[in-house]
């Protein structure tokens, strides 16, 4: 490293372009602090919301402004932040637009843009189906609902794919189970989940795991159903698959699509996903560019930890360039999703892309892990405890000398 | 290019190489949503669930798997959309 600065911009202020960000600005402290390297986090949003709240905050009843926080207060002081959204990334140029108009030059660059729930593309699905991946206050819109829900049938589940965080439909049909029950009607609900995959939850070992659950607490299970349009004032639902369902209260979660600065800047898919190498993160055909999180096509799921885990390979990759160091950093595809089963009992979606996911099973003390894991989750954006994660998730990447 | 094992010439190719369950049927639904009766889509998937839960979706939906091709190192599955919606 010799000469100018080095910049470094992660676009995305999500979790995993939070705790890129946070991690290159303490593995490069000594280099910031000699102005031989700079970090811009670009964030078009001053907030930071913890996703896994919704469920918490729809099903149970949480205040939505206790999975929120400001940006600002999660960054570390050696990040640059700027509060703005991008408009661009161009990355043969290597540079990234802001809505102002303002222009950053980056010698590396990590896009974290995350996902974006897709409502528009199912005809009705706005004005007929509540959803819990949008917004805190749309998550607050369902606890508003169920409350005042009296009986009937109640649909829940995934309207398309791709979605975010595989497990929250169904954590999402044990939560709202759980409270009927607790307000003592249950027996006036008919209660439902609905899918388009073959099997309540896609992974076949870890269906083996809900299917049962589901029928043990009366929860009838739909497969097959790709949502293509609802009718709301029918109460309908029409699938490609050429089905009808009806519905009081319809809960799904609609198909997602890559954020709007991928598909404007032509660095993805037909759906805005970015071609991404599954190990090293970089972007197909680019040594300086990477792409973590859900914004990828990896074959991966889209979750935070995901995203967590990916957005260290990335950095120390990062790390590793500037140092002209030789070791080429390589993501083994673990996932460790979260998966709340109701009755106060959790499991975890576990695999790798070299190990299937396994079959595992709710228990008291797994539910504890992930509400320990949600308290903690601030904190883990500083990268201040990679420590634990590196103890508990063993390895999550590989390195190779080059 | 037609395939050489049953002449048909795919409208769309998905490969869902290198990705597990539910990969490949995730790319299938995705592949469907933009299809237009008539079309033939090719799934490419080293993942075995494909083939089986393909099976068992086109065989609730209507639709017709016209060849599943075994190749070297995956299968090839050639699906023609019959039915979508109403």
């Amino acid at each position: 490293m010799q000469g100018s600065t080095v910049n470094i911009v992660l676009v995305g202020g999500g979790s995993g372009g939070t705790l890129s960000a946070n991690l290159l600005a303490k593995q490069l402290r000594a280099e910031i602090q000699a102005g031989k390297v700079q970090v811009h986090l670009v964030s078009g949003s001053q907030q930071h919301i913890f996703q896994p709240g919704y469920l918490l905050v729809a099903f149970a009843g949480q205040d939505p402004t206790e999975i929120v926080r400001e940006e600002r207060s999660l960054v570390n002081e050696n990040v640059r932040l700027v509060e703005e959204p991008a408009e661009r990334i161009d990355l043969k140029s290597q540079v990234v637009t802001l809505a102002s108009g303002k222009t950053l030059h980056y010698d590396y660059v990590i896009v974290a843009t995350g996902s974006t729930p897709n409502p528009e593309a199912i005809p009705g699905f706005s004005e007929a189906a509540l959803n819990f991946h949008t917004s805190p206050e749309e998550s607050r819109r369902i606890w508003n609902m169920i409350q005042q829900f009296d009986g009937g049938h109640v649909v829940i589940g995934i309207a398309g794919v791709p979605h975010k965080c595989p497990p929250s439909p169904n954590e999402a049909a044990f939560l709202i189970d759980d409270y009927f029950r607790k307000r003592g009607i249950r027996d006036k609900v008919k209660l439902t989940f609905l899918t388009p995959y073959p099997r309540p939850y896609p992974a076949e070992p870890m269906s083996r795991v809900v299917e049962p659950l589901f029928k043990k607490r009366g929860i009838e299970i739909v497969t097959f159903f790709n949502v293509e349009s609802v009718n709301p004032t029918k109460k309908e639902m029409y699938s490609l698959e050429g089905e009808t369902q009806s519905y009081d209260l319809l809960i799904l979660v609609p198909p997602h699509r890559g954020a709007d600065v991928v598909v404007k800047s032509g660095i993805g898919d037909a759906d805005g996903w970015i071609p991404a190498d599954k190990n090293t993160m970089r972007i197909t055909g680019y040594e300086n560019a990477y792409a973590i999180g859900d914004a990828t096509n990896i074959p991966v799921s889209k979750t935070g930890v995901t995203a967590h885990l990916q957005a260290i390979t990335a950095s120390d990759n990062i790390v590793s360039a500037i140092r002209h160091g030789r070791e080429l950093y390589k993501y083994n595809g673990r996932i460790n999703c979260p998966f709340e089963m109701g009755s106060g009992k959790a499991a975890f979606v576990v695999g790798s892309y070299d190990m299937p996911v396994k079959e595992i099973h709710p228990s008291r003390i797994r539910y504890v892990m992930k509400k320990a894991f949600a308290r903690f989750y601030w904190r883990t954006l500083s990268g201040s405890l990679d420590w634990l994660f590196g103890l508990y998730f063993g390895k999550t990447q590989t390195v190779e000398r080059t | 290019m037609a395939s050489p094992q049953t002449g048909v010439k795919p409208t769309t190719i998905v490969d869902s190489r290198g990705t597990m369950c539910p990969g490949p049927i995730t790319d299938l639904f995705r592949a469907y949503r933009n299809a237009n009766i008539g079309d033939v889509i090719e799934l490419l998937a080293t993942d075995p669930a494909a083939k089986s839960d393909t099976e068992a979706w086109t065989k609730r939906s209507g639709n017709e798997i016209i060849a599943v091709i075994d190749e070297k190192d995956y299968i090839r599955i050639q699906i023609r959309v019959v039915k979508k919606g109403k």
